[in-house]
Order: C-alpha cells, then sequence, then structure tokens
C-alpha cells in the first residue's frame, strides 16, 4: 500500500473513533448529580437564563436530538461558556493548548532521546552489569508518581540548589526568548517524560534483544562486522518501527502526567486550566479539555501510524 | 531455589490433565517464588496490607490526633519518628492508616473491572458480531488517555471515594476486555471447545466451565501489572482533591496537603510520596515477574540457558 493511501485510510479509521469521542463527552453530562442548567450556568444564573439554555440544549428532547444540536455546535467551534471567566470555551482553550503542546513537545523529545540511549546501551549488553542498572532505572521510573517526581525535582533543583525556575513559562520581569522557556521547561519536561521513558526503554530494549537473536545478525557477525556496526546498522535499523510505535503510543500517558506537571509547576496549561475547571465545577472547561486532549491523541497516534508505516518497508 | 509443596505436588497430582495447564502452575510458582526479588516485593505487599489491617494496633497516635504546639516539626522529633504535619498530626499514623485507603482505591477498581471485563470478553468472543460492537465500542475509550477519562469521570459525578472508584473501573474495562477477548478469540478455535460443541454443550457452559479457567490467566496477570499505575492514578485522583476527601489519611491527599508546605517542611510531602513509590514498586515487580514466568517466550530462554550454560551472553550481540 502506497503511503498516500495508507494515510487515506487511517484518516478514514479515525473518523467514527472521533465521533465516538464526542459521544462520549457529550453522554458524560448525565453523570452529573441534580439540575444540568443550572450545573451549566453555575448558581448566579438566573431563572430566564435557566430557561433559555434548556431550551437551547433541548432537555426536553430525546437524547439524540440533544446530542444532534450539541454536535452541529461544536462544528461551528461552540463548546458552550465558561462559568466561572463568563467567555466561551473555545477562547480560553485556544492558547493553553499551545502552552501544553509546547511542554509536550519538550516532554516527548526528552523520552525519544533517553529510550532510545537507554536501549542502545542496553540490549546489545543483555544481562550484563549495565544492561541491569538500566532495567532497574525504568523500574524506578515507572513507579514515581509523577505528581510527587514533581515536588521532589522543585524542592532540590528548583529550590534547594537554585538551578531551575520552578513556576510558570516566562520570568515574571522581561519575559520572553526561546532560552528562557527552555529554562523553564527543564524540571517540568523531565517530571513528565519520568514514566514514558521507562515504557520506551523496556519495550524498545526487548524488541532490539529479539533482533539481535536473528539469523541475519549472526551471519553479519560472520561476515566480520564489529558489535558497534552491528547494532548501528542492523539492530537500530529493524527496532525503529517498534521504536515509533511505542513513541507514539506516549503520547496519551504523557497528556495524563502533563496535568499534574502543570498544577506542580504553575505551567499555564490545558491540564492547569482542568484542574482549576474541577475546583470550580466548570463543566463546559471540563469538557472542552478533555476533548481537545482526545483529539490530539487521536490525531497523534495516526501521524505515529505513518510514521511506523514508513519505516516499515514489509508494509508497502 | 525455594520449592514450594505447591510446585512439587503439582506435576504429579496434574498428570491426568494436559501437560500445559501442568507446566502454568509450575511456572508460575517457580518463577515468582524463585524470584528473590519478587520475594522481596511479595513481602513488603504482605507488611503493608498488615500496616493496614492492624491499623489501630500499630500507629503510636489517632491519625487525626493533632497536637499544634508541634506542626511542622522534622522526623526525629521526640515520640515522632517520622516528624508532624501542618496540623500537627503524627506523620507515621497517618501513613500506617492511610495504607488502608491508598491499597483499597489502587486495588479494588483492578479486581472490579476484570470481574466485568472477564464475561464481557468472553460473551464478546463467543458472539462474533456482538463482540465487534463491544470492541468497537471499546476503541472509543482508547482514544481517551487512561489518567484523564478517569479525572472527567470523578469529576463531572463529583468527588468521593465511591465516585473515583466507579470512574476508575469504567476507566480500566476496555483495557481487560481486551485482554480477555483476545485470549478467547484464540480459545475457541481448539479442539476441547470444538469437542464440547460436538456434545451440545450449552453456551453458557462452554464459555463459563470449559473456557473461563483457560482465559482468566491471561486477565489475572494483566491486572497484577496494572495495579502499581492504578495505585498511582487512584492516588492522583485524590490528589487533585477527586477521591478520599480530608481530613481521612491517604498517601495521595497527604502528598497534595504537604505541597503548600514544601518549602517550609518538605517532608510532610516527601514521605507519602515515598510510601506510594515502594508500593507501586513493589506491585510492577511482582506483577512483571507473573507475566515473565507465563511468558512462553521468557520460558523458552529459561529453558535453553539451563539446557546450555556455555552460549553465553555475548553471543547474543
Amino acid at each position: 500500500m502506497s503511503i498516500i493511501a495508507f494515510i487515506g485510510t487511517r484518516m478514514l479509521y479515525a473518523v467514527p473513533v472521533l465521533l465516538g469521542v464526542t459521544v462520549i463527552v457529550f453522554l458524560s453530562l448525565q453523570l452529573i448529580p441534580g439540575d444540568i442548567a443550572l450545573t451549566l450556568l453555575g448558581r448566579m444564573a438566573t431563572q430566564a437564563q435557566l430557561e433559555a439554555l434548556r431550551l437551547d440544549l433541548g432537555l426536553d428532547r430525546p437524547l439524540l436530538v440533544q446530542y444532534a444540536g450539541w454536535l452541529l455546535d461544536l462544528f461551528r467551534g461552540d463548546i458552550g461558556n465558561s462559568i466561572s471567566q463568563q467567555l466561551p470555551v473555545t477562547q480560553i482553550l485556544g492558547p493553553k493548548i499551545v502552552n501544553s503542546l509546547i511542554l509536550m513537545a519538550g516532554s516527548l523529545t526528552l523520552v525519544l532521546a533517553a529510550g532510545f540511549v537507554l536501549s542502545v546501551a542496553s540490549a546489545p549488553r543483555f544481562r550484563t552489569f549495565a544492561d541491569r542498572a538500566v532495567v532497574a532505572l525504568t523500574l524506578v521510573l515507572a513507579s514515581l508518581p509523577v505528581f510527587w517526581l514533581g515536588i521532589v525535582l522543585l524542592y532540590f533543583f528548583g529550590f534547594k540548589w537554585k538551578l531551575f525556575p520552578i513556576s510558570g513559562m516566562y520570568n515574571m520581569v522581561d519575559p520572553g526568548g526561546l532560552g528562557q522557556l527552555l529554562h523553564h521547561m527543564v524540571l517540568p519536561a523531565i517530571t513528565t517524560a519520568a514514566s514514558s521513558i521507562a515504557v520506551v526503554t523496556r519495550v524498545t530494549r526487548s524488541r532490539m534483544i529479539d533482533v539481535l537473536g536473528q539469523p541475519y545478525v549472526l551471519a553479519a557477525r560472520a561476515r566480520g562486522l564489529s558489535r558497534r556496526q552491528i547494532v548501528l546498522r542492523h539492530a537500530v535499523r529493524n527496532t525503529l518501527p517498534t521504536f515509533a510505535n511505542i513513541g507514539g503510543l506516549q503520547i496519551g500517558y504523557l497528556f495524563g502526567s502533563v496535568i499534574f506537571t502543570e498544577i506542580i509547576f504553575n505551567w499555564p496549561g490545558v491540564g492547569l486550566l482542568l484542574f482549576d475547571a474541577i475546583m470550580q465545577r466548570d463543566v463546559p472547561v471540563i469538557q472542552g479539555c478533555v476533548l481537545v486532549v482526545a483529539i490530539v491523541f487521536v490525531l497523534g497516534n495516526m501521524v505515529s501510524d505513518v510514521i511506523v508505516h514508513a519505516l516499515d518497508p514489509r508494509k508497502r | 531455589m525455594s520449592v514450594t509443596s505447591m510446585a512439587t505436588t503439582s506435576p504429579a497430582s496434574s498428570q491426568r490433565f494436559s501437560p500445559a495447564r501442568r507446566s502454568n502452575l509450575y511456572f508460575v510458582w517457580r518463577g515468582v517464588l524463585g524470584d528473590p526479588v519478587a520475594r522481596i516485593a511479595a513481602v513488603i505487599i504482605f507488611l503493608l496490607v498488615l500496616c493496614a489491617i492492624f491499623a489501630p494496633y500499630l500507629a503510636p497516635f489517632p491519625p487525626n490526633e493533632a497536637d499544634p504546639a508541634l506542626r511542622l516539626q522534622p522526623p526525629g522529633t521526640p515520640g515522632h519518628l517520622l516528624g508532624l504535619d501542618h496540623q500537627g498530626r503524627d506523620i507515621l499514623s497517618r501513613l500506617i492508616y492511610g495504607a488502608r485507603l491508598t491499597l483499597l482505591s489502587g486495588v479494588v477498581p483492578v479486581i472490579l473491572g476484570a470481574a466485568i471485563s472477564i464475561p464481557l470478553g468472553l460473551i464478546g468472543a463467543w458472539y462474533p458480531r456482538l463482540g465487534e460492537v463491544v470492541m468497537r465500542v471499546m476503541d472509543v475509550f482508547f482514544a481517551f488517555p487512561m489518567a484523564l477519562l478517569a479525572i472527567m469521570l470523578a469529576a463531572l459525578m463529583g468527588p468521593g471515594l465511591g465516585n473515583m472508584m466507579i470512574a476508575l473501573v469504567v476507566t480500566l474495562i476496555p483495557y481487560n476486555t481486551r485482554v480477555v477477548y483476545a485470549a478467547a478469540s484464540q480459545e475457541r478455535e481448539l479442539a476441547y471447545i470444538e469437542a464440547a460443541k460436538a456434545m451440545a454443550t450449552s453456551d453458557l457452559k462452554i464459555l463459563f466451565v470449559e473456557m473461563l479457567p483457560n482465559v482468566v490467566a491471561a486477565s489475572v496477570v494483566y491486572s497484577c501489572t496494572i495495579v502499581g499505575a492504578v495505585v498511582i492514578t487512584a492516588a492522583g485522583l485524590s490528589f487533585l482533591g477527586l477521591g478520599v476527601q480530608p481530613p481521612i489519611a491517604e498517601w495521595g491527599i497527604m502528598t497534595s496537603e504537604g505541597r503548600s508546605y514544601v518549602f517550609v517542611a518538605p517532608h510532610i510531602a516527601a514521605l507519602p510520596g515515598l510510601a506510594i513509590t515502594v508500593l507501586v514498586m513493589a506491585f510492577n515487580l511482582l506483577g512483571d515477574s507473573l507475566r515473565d514466568s507465563l511468558d512462553p517466550k521468557t520460558r523458552l530462554q529459561l529453558v535453553k540457558h539451563r539446557a546450555a550454560p556455555s552460549d553465553s551472553d555475548e553471543g547474543k550481540a
């Protein structure tokens, strides 16, 4: 299958999933105990506003009709208004998504770099001290609660040793600049990446161990290739599809971690917005955040599938 | 190597069973109990469970008894081994009591999730059309990052221990169902199922008497590998204020409360978080060991290594 055709089919697959996502987010409203209109508008709403919203949502009509109306609004970019800020949710979400994606990009880069280096450092030395050390490290990384790791890093590297800033994306005075951003991003990115580094390393390492046991590796050894050449030319090349696949799957885990990281490091992204919305029971904002993250997740997985496909000649 | 009575009796007593069934049990016991690291992990979990059960006898103070004069005092304060928190409560006592809800909120959703997923996956694999529908619905749930789905459900239903557990169960079902569905789909092609069908055994009996014992291992192993992650997620929900509510002692909420005092008294947040890490690490080690002991690939390696000890690791590279 050509790469274009593959992208096409993959996009077609994403459509029903995305529709399903909207169904779940829509239905989640039904979980709210009590009056939906009151929850959506907040306690300050007047009786007239409540009636207007009930009419607008069609709360007296069947669920299916309600969903159709909600979905149409969604296509027009309308997920409702924030209760606490009295602004359209999309307007609030826009800049927050960008900030979260910046942190996500930093974390994903770290995950891929660390996962790759740790795998290449461990798999060819299967069952030696270096290998066992990497396995032990992944165990520790996989067991750290993200919210606790963030606090620990913040205390030592931010507060005690003053190596990195502990809050926000830029300095309060004179904000701006890529250098400043990267400096602020170091601790949040490490916090977010930790458990994903463990997952990527484990999967990639065990795939590489498999690859190194294949007959063509034996043949390469017989031809007199050095260990370094075998690892870099054969093992890495054949491990790449697995690496790209598991790397892509991390996008979702990273989003789960980013919520906690943003709260601890006061990073103005979707996670912090979601946390504030939870505190204030600002339901439209909660729904907006979840929807946006799920959409980014589905699209991210699609991109990673395409990359995996491009890396694996057997699939063409 | 420690060979338990279970392992020694199983080959003899199970001769009338298929060899595959005997080796499963054998490899689980040999793999998990023969692995010293897994043994340590099992002991840690056992001790924490004992702490949870006998908390009132073990804890030096009641969990909510506060001594305002000693608030924020560090570990090593006389009479308070691990120090006191921002309200002057003894942290050691709160950790011991906190083990209860931390363990429960991590383990109960996994068990409930498996209890729902096993019949769902079995029935889905048996009736392909129904199964197709069920699995497509599950696919949609996979579009949400696990933590996010749990957060959304818990946030909308309202904070509280019960709602948090429901949210976690719903989040876990798709993953476990997929595991059961995959295992059951393989089983239904096997000869013993065909034999049962030929004998006009009822569908229900085939599923829950014939197939269940062979599928349940996959689900149990999966559940064991995921308990650690669920403990973290549950503690995380409480950290966000969506789960256990103050002043109840639970490690996630203790970490959250300590966050405000991190620059003054870092031990308040550090100790419960450390406790979570140790518990999760123990669960992860045990889960990995269990999975490895049932994984045919690892078994092959074990056998190979014993057959040819001279086959050094250098040959792998």
